[in-house]
This record gives C-alpha cells, sequence and structure tokens, in this order.
C-alpha cells in the first residue's frame, strides 16, 4: 500500500465520520448533569456532513467507475470509491443521524442518559463506511470490528437494566466468536490465493493451487457473516438483543449492522468470490447460502408468529429479512446482472420501513415503562392514529404489500433470483413468497391490536420533536420508494 | 415518447383512479368527528367519479374490440413497467358499475356508521380506487399492485367497523387472499422473465406478454397458481369458506362493496389474465374447473336455503350466483363469456341491494335472523315493493337482470361443444350435463330467495318490535329506486349492453382459440433463452467481475 495524499478526499464520509464520533467523545468530559441533548446536534450535523460528502462523491462517478484508494503496484487497493460504496456510505450515515434523532427522548424516559452514546454512535458508522468501501481483507475486518465494537457497547447503555446487560453479553461473546470464524475464513483464502485485495482475488484465484482452501474459507466466512447478519442457524442472539438493547439502538442494530454486513458481503461474496473463475464456480459459496437463505426466512417468519412482544417479533422478522437479502445475493454470485441494485433497492427500502417501525415503539414507551407487548398497543389508533397510521404503513412495507417500499423491495430481489439460469431458484423464490403471506399474519396482528380492539389504558407516548420528525418521514418516504421506485433503483449498476 | 392511438379519451381513466384517491387524502386532512362533512364529502368524491367514468361513453367505441381510452406512461424504467390503463367491451360496464355502487353504497350506509367516520370513508375511497385501478389496468404490474391494494382497506372496514367476531374474519379474508396472490407472484415471475427472454426486453405490458407462446409446462403451472388466486377471489367451491366470515361480520357498506363490485375479480382475472395468457393451461384446468362452478352453484344455493341468517344466506347465494359466472366463462362460447359478464353486472346490482336491503332491516332491528321478521310489507310497503324487485332480479325472473345472465351462460354452456377449438373438441366433457345442473342451480335460487322474502314480508306480525318500523327515509328510496331501475332496465334492454360487448369477448375467443392451436414452443425454451440473455450480458458481467 502506498499512501496517496490526494486519495483522502474519497474517504471524506469516513473522515468527518470518524472526527465527529471523536469529537463527541471530547466533548462528553465536558459535560455535568444528566442531559446530553445538545450533543445530538452535533451528531445529527456531523453524520448529516457525511452523507452529503458521500452524496458529492458519488456525482462525481459514471455507473460502472471504481476509483481504488491507497493503492498498490499490484492492482490492489486497501479501499475503493465507487457508487455502490458512496450509496451505502450515505445511507448509513443519514441512519446515523435519523437514530441520534430518536435517541435523547428514549433516554430521558427510560434513564439512561449517557453522552459516549453519541460518539460510539458515530464511530460506529464509520466502521460502516469502511465496510460499504473496502477492497482488501483486512479493512473488511477492520470495518467490522470498527462497527461492532461501538453496537456492543451501545447495547449495555442502559446500565441497570439487567435485559441490557445480557443482551450485551450475549451479542459481544458470540460477535468474538463470529470474528474468529471470519478471521480464520479470510486466512484460508489468503493462503489459496496469495493476496489480500478484493479486486486482484478473482485473477488469483483463477490460478490458485488449493481450491479446496478457498471452499473452506468461503465457507467459513458464510458462518461469520451468518452471524452478523443473524442468519439461521446463527440468528440465537438476535431476539434477545434486540430485545434487550434500548430501541434505537435495535432499530440502529436492525437497519445500519445488517446493512452494512450485506454490504461487505457483496463486496467479498459477490465480486472478489464471484463470477465463475472458481473451480466450482461461486457454487462453493452459493449453494450453501441458498438453502441457508431459504431456511433462514422459514424459521425467521415462523418464530415470529408465536411473538408477543413486539421487538423481539421485529427481531425475528429482521432475521428473515436477511433471509431474502441472502437470496439477492445468491442470485448475484450466480450471475443475475440486476441483482446488486436489487440488494440496494431492499436495504434502502428495509432501513427506512425498520427505522420507522423502531421509532414508533420508541414514541408509544415512556417513562421506563416500554410497552412492548401487543396487548399494550391495543386502541392505539383511537387515542393517536397519526402514529398508528406510521406504524401500519410500516408493518404493511415489511410484510411486503404494495404500494410499499418493502413489496417493491421483494419484487425486485425475487425477480432478479428468477433472472438466474434455468430457474435454479425458483424454488427459493416460492418459499419466500410463501412466507411472506405467513408473515402477513403476524404482522395484521399488530395492526388488528391498533385498530379493531379497545385500549386497556391510556396512552402516555414519548413527546419529542426529533421522534415525531422520523416517525412523519419514513412513512412518507415508504410509499415514495414504493410508487416511484425507478430513480432509486438506479442508483447502483 | 409512447404512442397514444386514442388520445380524445386518454385523461378520463387516470382522472377516474385519480379523483377517490385525491378525496381519500383530502378527507383524511378534516378535522376528526365531523361524520357528517366526511360522508357528504365521500359521497361527494364518488360522484363525481361516476360521472367523469360516465364520459367514457363519448369517447368509447363499440365496435372496436381493442383497448380504447388507453392512457400509457412508463413507470420503472428499469423493470419495463407501465403506468398503463385503458377498457374494452369486457372491462367498461365493469368499471361503470364500481364508480355507481360506490356512491349508492355510501348513501344507502349514509347512518350506520358512527365510529371513525372519517376513516371509513377514507377507506371506502381507497379502496375504489384499487378496484379501479385493477379493472383498469393493462399492464401486469399495475394490475397487481391494484389488487393487492384492494385488500388492506376491506381487511380494515371489516376489521374496525364490523360484528362480533370481527377480528377473526378480517385476518381470514386477508390470510386467504394473500396466499393465492402470492401464488399468483411467482406466476407473474415466471412470465415476466420468461417474456423478457422472447421478446428481448423485459415488460409488464399485458399485450406484449400475451403475444408470447409459453411452455405447455410453465402453463399449467402459471394457470394454476393465477386461477388459485382467482378462485379464492370469485370464491368457487371449496375456496369459498372465508365469504360467510367475511360477509357476515363486514359492515353493510363492506358488505355491498365486498360483493357487489370484489369478488368479479376473480371472473374478471380469468377473463383478462389467466385464459389469454395460459390457454393450455386452461385446457387442463377447465374441466375442473366446470366441475366445480356446478357444485358451488347447487351447493351454494342449497346451504343459502337452511340459512336462519339472512346475510349467511345471501352471501352463500353469492357462491351460487358467481358459479354461473365461471361456468360461462370456461364454456368459451360468445354467449358463455357475454353471460358470465351480465351476470357480473346483475350480481352486483342485486346482491349490492340485497345487502343494502339487510342493512336497512338491520338498522331498524337490530337483527339478522329470519325468525325474528314476519309480516313487514304492512309496515314498510314502499320498501317491500322495492325489495320485491331486487330479490325477483337475483332470482332470475325474466325482464329482471339476472335472468339475462343466467340464460346466457346456461344456454352457452349447452352448445359449448359445438365451438371448441380445433385442436381440443373435448375441452369440456359432458357440457349439456353440466349446463342442465347449472339449470338446477336457478330453481334452487328462486327457492331460497322467495323463501327468504317470504319470511320476511309476508305471514303475520307476531313479534311485537317488528310493529313500528319506519319505512324508507329519502336517501334510502333513492338508493333503491336507483338499484330498482337499474335492475329492471338491465332486465328489458340487455341488448346495447351485449352488442358493445360482443367485439371485445369475440376478439378474446379468437385469441384464446388461435393460441390453443399453437404448438408447444417447448419447455427447453427457457433454458435457451437464459442461456442468450447470459450470452448477451457476458462482456458486461465480466467487467463488473473485475470490480468491487
Amino acid at each position: 500500500m502506498s499512501f496517496n495524499p490526494a486519495d483522502l478526499g474519497w474517504i471524506t464520509p469516513y473522515l468527518i465520520l470518524a472526527g465527529a464520533g471523536m469529537l463527541l467523545v471530547l466533548a462528553e468530559a465536558f459535560y455535568k448533569g444528566t442531559d446530553r441533548t445538545a450533543l445530538v446536534g452535533l451528531a445529527v450535523a456531523g453524520s448529516v456532513a457525511s452523507a452529503i460528502a458521500s452524496i458529492v462523491l458519488y456525482r462525481q462517478l459514471g455507473p460502472n467507475e471504481v476509483h481504488p484508494i491507497f493503492a498498490d503496484s499490484h492492482g490492489g487497493a486497501m479501499l475503493v470509491g465507487d457508487r455502490l460504496g458512496y450509496v451505502l456510505a450515505a445511507l448509513f450515515a443519514l441512519t446515523t443521524a435519523l437514530t441520534a434523532l430518536c435517541s435523547p427522548a428514549h433516554q430521558r424516559e427510560h434513564g439512561w442518559q449517557i453522552g459516549e452514546y453519541y460518539g460510539l454512535l458515530l464511530l460506529s458508522a464509520s466502521g460502516m463506511v469502511i465496510l460499504a468501501q473496502a477492497a482488501s481483507l483486512v479493512t473488511v475486518f477492520l470495518g467490522i470490528e470498527t462497527m461492532s465494537i461501538g453496537v456492543y457497547v451501545m447495547c449495555a447503555m442502559r446500565r441497570t437494566s439487567r435485559r441490557g446487560n445480557e443482551a450485551a453479553m450475549k451479542y459481544f461473546l458470540i460477535g468474538a466468536f463470529a470474528t474468529g470464524f471470519l478471521m480464520y475464513g479470510m486466512a484460508l483464502i489468503y493462503g489459496a490465493s496469495g493476496t489480500l485485495s478484493l479486486l486482484a482475488m478473482p485473477k488469483a484465484l483463477a490460478v490458485t493451487a488449493n481450491p479446496g482452501l478457498v471452499i473452506a474459507g468461503a465457507f467459513l466466512l458464510v458462518v461469520a457473516f451468518g452471524f452478523k447478519i443473524a442468519a439461521v442457524p446463527f440468528h440465537m442472539w438476535a431476539p434477545d438483543v434486540y430485545e434487550g438493547a434500548p430501541t434505537p439502538v435495535t432499530g440502529f442494530m436492525a437497519a445500519a449492522v445488517k446493512a452494512a454486513a450485506i454490504g461487505a458481503m457483496i463486496r467479498v461474496f459477490g465480486v472478489a468470490l464471484g463470477g465463475d473463475i472458481l473451480p466450482f464456480g461461486t457454487l462453493g459459496w452459493a449453494s450453501p447460502l441458498v438453502v441457508i437463505a431459504a431456511i433462514t426466512i422459514t424459521i425467521g417468519n415462523i418464530s415470529a408468529v408465536r411473538q408477543d412482544n413486539i421487538k423481539r417479533m421485529l427481531a425475528y422478522s429482521s432475521i428473515s429479512h436477511a433471509g431474502v437479502l441472502l437470496v439477492g445475493l445468491c442470485a448475484m454470485g450466480l450471475g443475475s446482472t440486476s441483482a446488486e441494485s436489487s440488494i440496494v433497492y431492499y436495504l434502502l427500502a428495509y432501513t427506512v420501513t425498520t427505522l420507522g417501525a423502531f421509532a414508533v415503539v420508541s414514541f408509544v414507551g415512556s417513562k421506563g415503562r416500554e410497552r412492548l407487548l401487543v396487548d399494550d398497543w391495543a386502541g392505539l389508533a383511537s387515542q393517536h392514529p397519526a402514529a398508528a397510521l406510521a406504524m401500519t404503513i410500516c408493518l404493511l412495507s415489511l410484510g411486503g404489500i404494495p404500494p410499499t417500499a418493502g413489496f417493491f423491495g421483494k419484487f425486485v430481489i425475487f425477480k432478479s433470483a428468477m433472472d438466474v439460469y434455468n430457474g435454479q431458484l425458483l424454488w427459493v423464490v416460492i418459499i419466500g413468497i410463501v412466507n411472506s403471506a405467513i408473515s402477513i399474519y403476524y404482522y395484521l396482528r399488530i395492526v388488528t391490536a391498533m385498530y379493531f380492539r379497545e385500549a386497556s389504558q391510556p396512552f402516555a407516548p414519548t413527546r419529542s420533536t426529533g421522534l415525531l420528525f422520523v416517525i412523519a418521514l419514513m412513512p412518507l418516504l415508504v410509499l415514495e420508494l414504493g410508487i416511484m421506485p425507478g430513480w432509486w433503483l438506479r442508483l447502483v449498476g | 415518447m409512447n404512442a397514444m392511438p386514442n388520445l380524445g379519451g386518454g385523461f378520463v381513466l387516470p382522472l377516474i383512479l385519480a379523483i377517490p384517491l385525491l378525496g381519500a387524502i383530502f378527507v383524511m386532512c378534516t378535522p376528526k368527528p365531523e361524520g357528517p362533512l366526511q360522508r357528504g364529502l365521500g359521497l361527494a368524491f364518488s360522484t363525481i367519479t361516476f360521472l367523469v367514468s360516465l364520459s367514457v361513453f363519448r369517447y368509447f367505441n363499440a365496435a372496436d374490440s381493442s383497448m380504447q381510452l388507453v392512457f400509457d406512461t412508463e413507470w420503472i424504467p428499469g423493470l419495463g413497467a407501465h403506468f398503463k390503463v385503458g377498457i374494452d367491451g369486457i372491462s367498461i360496464f365493469l368499471v361503470l358499475l364500481t364508480t355507481f355502487m360506490m356512491p349508492i353504497t355510501l348513501l344507502g350506509t349514509w347512518r350506520s356508521i358512527d365510529k371513525y367516520p372519517r376513516e371509513f370513508v377514507a377507506a371506502m375511497l381507497v379502496l375504489e380506487a384499487g378496484m379501479l385501478g385493477a379493472f383498469l389496468a393493462t399492464d401486469l404490474f399495475l394490475f397487481y399492485v391494484s389488487w393487492e391494494v384492494m385488500l388492506i382497506p376491506m381487511y380494515l372496514l371489516i376489521g374496525i367497523w364490523g360484528g362480533q367476531r370481527r377480528l377473526y374474519a378480517s385476518i381470514k379474508f386477508v390470510i386467504y387472499t394473500m396466499v393465492g396472490s402470492l401464488l399468483m407472484l411467482v406466476a407473474i415471475f415466471y412470465v415476466y422473465v420468461q417474456a423478457g427472454h422472447a421478446l428481448g426486453t423485459y415488460t409488464t405490458d399485458l399485450d406484449k406478454l400475451a403475444t408470447v407462446s409459453y411452455p405447455w409446462n410453465g402453463q399449467v403451472w402459471c394457470f394454476a397458481a393465477f386461477a388459485l388466486a382467482f378462485a379464492i377471489k370469485v370464491p368457487l367451491f371449496p375456496l369459498h369458506t372465508w365469504l360467510p366470515d367475511a360477509h357476515v361480520e363486514a359492515p353493510t357498506a363492506g358488505s355491498v362493496i365486498l360483493a357487489g363490485v370484489l369478488l368479479k375479480f376473480g371472473i374478471y382475472g380469468f377473463l383478462r389474465y389467466a385464459m389469454p395468457l395460459f390457454p393450455h393451461g386452461a385446457v387442463v384446468w377447465a374441466p375442473a374447473l366446470a366441475v366445480l362452478a356446478v357444485i358451488g352453484i347447487i351447493y351454494g344455493a342449497m346451504v343459502a336455503f337452511v340459512q336462519d341468517d339472512v346475510k349467511k344466506l345471501v352471501a352463500y347465494s353469492s357462491v351460487s350466483h358467481l358459479g354461473f359466472c365461471m361456468l360461462g366463462v370456461v364454456a368459451i362460447t360468445t354467449m358463455g363469456v357475454e353471460g358470465s359478464i351480465y351476470a357480473m353486472l346483475s350480481h352486483g346490482l342485486t346482491t349490492g341491494g340485497l345487502f343494502l336491503g339487510i342493512g336497512v332491516l338491520y338498522e331498524r332491528r337490530h337483527t339478522r335472523r329470519l325468525a325474528e321478521y314476519g309480516g313487514i310489507w304492512k309496515q314498510m310497503p314502499i320498501f317491500a315493493g322495492l325489495f320485491l324487485i331486487v330479490v325477483m332480479g337475483s332470482a332470475g325472473l325474466p325482464t329482471l337482470s339476472g335472468f339475462v345472465g343466467e340464460f346466457f351462460t346456461i344456454f352457452g354452456t349447452f352448445i359449448a361443444g359445438d365451438t371448441f377449438p380445433a385442436s381440443h373438441p373435448n375441452f369440456l366433457p359432458m357440457v349439456r350435463l353440466l349446463a342442465a345442473l347449472a339449470a338446477t342451480g336457478v330453481i334452487l335460487g328462486a327457492i331460497y330467495l322467495l323463501w327468504m322474502f317470504q319470511k320476511v314480508f309476508f305471514g303475520k306480525l307476531d313479534t311485537k318490535k317488528n310493529g313500528k318500523l319506519p319505512d324508507l327515509r329519502p336517501h334510502e328510496l333513492l338508493v333503491f329506486i336507483l338499484l330498482a331501475a337499474g335492475i329492471m332496465i338491465g332486465g328489458l334492454f340487455p341488448r346495447p349492453l351485449l352488442r358493445a360487448m360482443e367485439p371485445a369477448v369475440d376478439k378474446f375467443l379468437v385469441d384464446f382459440n388461435k393460441h390453443v392451436d399453437e404448438p408447444d414452443c417447448g419447455a427447453h425454451l427457457y433454458a435457451e433463452g437464459c442461456a442468450k440473455a447470459m450470452a448477451a450480458t457476458a462482456p458486461q458481467a465480466a467487467m463488473t467481475g473485475g470490480r468491487p
């Protein structure tokens, strides 16, 4: 690697996030009392600035233009600047901003006003941006760790909550375990290819003397990423962690952390291990991944049906959504040209929807009481019709009912899976679609509670401008994405 | 950008889609507890929609068999999805039925909704937009989206404003419908990819999709998937079990729209999508559909006969009546298909009227049990007279609308053996027997409907509560006069309507016969098409393979 100062411009989104993050940690040192609302401004400003930087850089690039950052002489690089990377970077930064907007009210109502939170949030997001632009196994690893460590701590922010501590511990231990798989898988692939660069990997793998190592390494990477995105059978931690973490953090995890891991998977599987260069073609990782995807969608949905706790229900639902994303990845690996833009669209749709849903969850609870049971939501529509409507739109989007973003996301993902040669993925598409019908059942349970039943006790929701802004904006975006998806689909590819 | 062959009326169809949607948004912006204002707005917007929809007659050419008043604009460029709407002889009257029934329903149920009037009106208007979208769409993607958009308002109508077991009924309705429509989505994917490979470009335009000849094997499965979605909606025996629950629990307005318009999408789907796209699938499944339709006719009638709940009785009568429509479609004769469409229109008016009438009674007596009624004629003579027309129309009395449709479907089935496609002389076995059995359904229908009428209106006034029932209020009177007029005109002057349908129906049959006679293009086409597409994109794939 050679350090080229001119390349710093291409990583401005990362620099801004990391800089603002460290500034926030420093600022915390000068604060007295418990109110940290003032820090939110800096956090939002930093993330929005980073997103703007991403958009500016995005606009300088052509559709298939790739700008290697910190390139070496062998055609490799540490990071890349391309459209995919900057779209994802902007998505992560905006998710961070919205999470920061939702947080202070939740902190106030549930008593976890800790200023480091905002610093950690932005530092974690900076890890995601690295992942989005990663072009080397080393940067993938760095990105994942930077992202995860921040999230581990954020899960444990409610120090007095036993569930929160349990969640953080579980997440940390399992995350560390997954890191082991990640490291080992990378080592094997490095051993087989002799390069760490994702750009140079396809060529190096084409002439490798040890195809077995590549298969084994790819499989270990599937396991490691499976943990990160909570794919079955590596999903056990997700419901507990989602339930135990503070709601804004849960939303952040469900939306951004998952999206970042999928972004890294596009880089590692779709590109470095993709194509028909490997001895076994892409089947080395795609065939186990397809099976995992089918199981993930099914188990996630069936488990969600039995949940009475809304956060746990959304956790299982997010597991099944990860399964759908894996279908898209497999389609990409098996040669579908539209898969990449489908995945990116799905990530956008899922992020927007999830943020909206979790914002309403934050809104409904207050004063230390979270009101997470479906029964607790009975009659919400009669007292807070707007919040109920927002939640309904988000739930319909999660369930994939038109004209919402979730429907169109599923549509394009399954469409690209059908593109695959000879209809190999048809069975997964059928499984995925049948599962949509199952998922409608439990999403509508919440709608049923909100609209069709009477409230047993009055609601005392959390009042906050930031939260209301997110609750108002997200459903509109869900509808916009769903009704006019054309522009969003062309962001990448 | 796009050729608009009939620019003259191109604005009408998007307009009648937009008015209810704008109305829904507008109503949602009004303050909360203003019942009369919101209902008035709902009535105004739906009436305007109806009046605007009447203007299609200015531009519609009854002699033309193709899609008219086409409005076409690109919607999702990457996908080839267009916002493309149009009408032909098959859909024009169904569209008018929809726009007519909506103000009728809002007016007829004026006083029955007190809870959340704003949301009620908004849900009804969104429902109207969804229904119109599904009837007007000539693009598969737009159709699917509209088809699903109908679902949620109906779910809310049953769930919020429904009866005792509304939670159960609403979720049953949604799950039933979703399962069917999602399997249809798989088939849509198949068609989309397959046609994309055959045409060289991805599109969801129905006209283009219909030109492709799909492998027979795929057609059988795709037809099954489409047919499942549509058969649930019809509802075809034995997939009808959601219907009685939904009808009984739904508020009057929901029942009227459900029976009056929503059920028609099943039959319409067969006519517009399943049969034109997959004629060979139709060949395989038509006998089963015909037999199920006849079973439904007789079974629905017999179950209706033993009901004590009036709403359930009418719900089962819908199963029976829609059986005629199904039979007429799979008979693939001009008479059968025309009769099917006519029966749908008549069923919309008569069953809508029956449910409105039940609503009128329910508002006064708060019961739907037949045993509680008797001798109402003396109390409500005007209502009884008008309701008699509706009942007779539903029972298929000659000179009323129900007769035309049922007669045509039965006769069309009876003669079907003479006109089957050359390559499939035994398209439907035993058509004469099927027709004869279906004809018994007419008799059964007369029995249970007249039985119901007799129990409610004749006999002694032996229940005290029935003693002082006010007759129709002005708004109810207006509604029933309009409906009765529609039923009588439909029965006395069917010719203009049938003539307007004929070119489109003939075109449907000619295309169907032509496609059925085509040889199988082979199951290998898919693989070949994929290979071609992969080869075409190979240089691109190599390029992207080298970049992260």
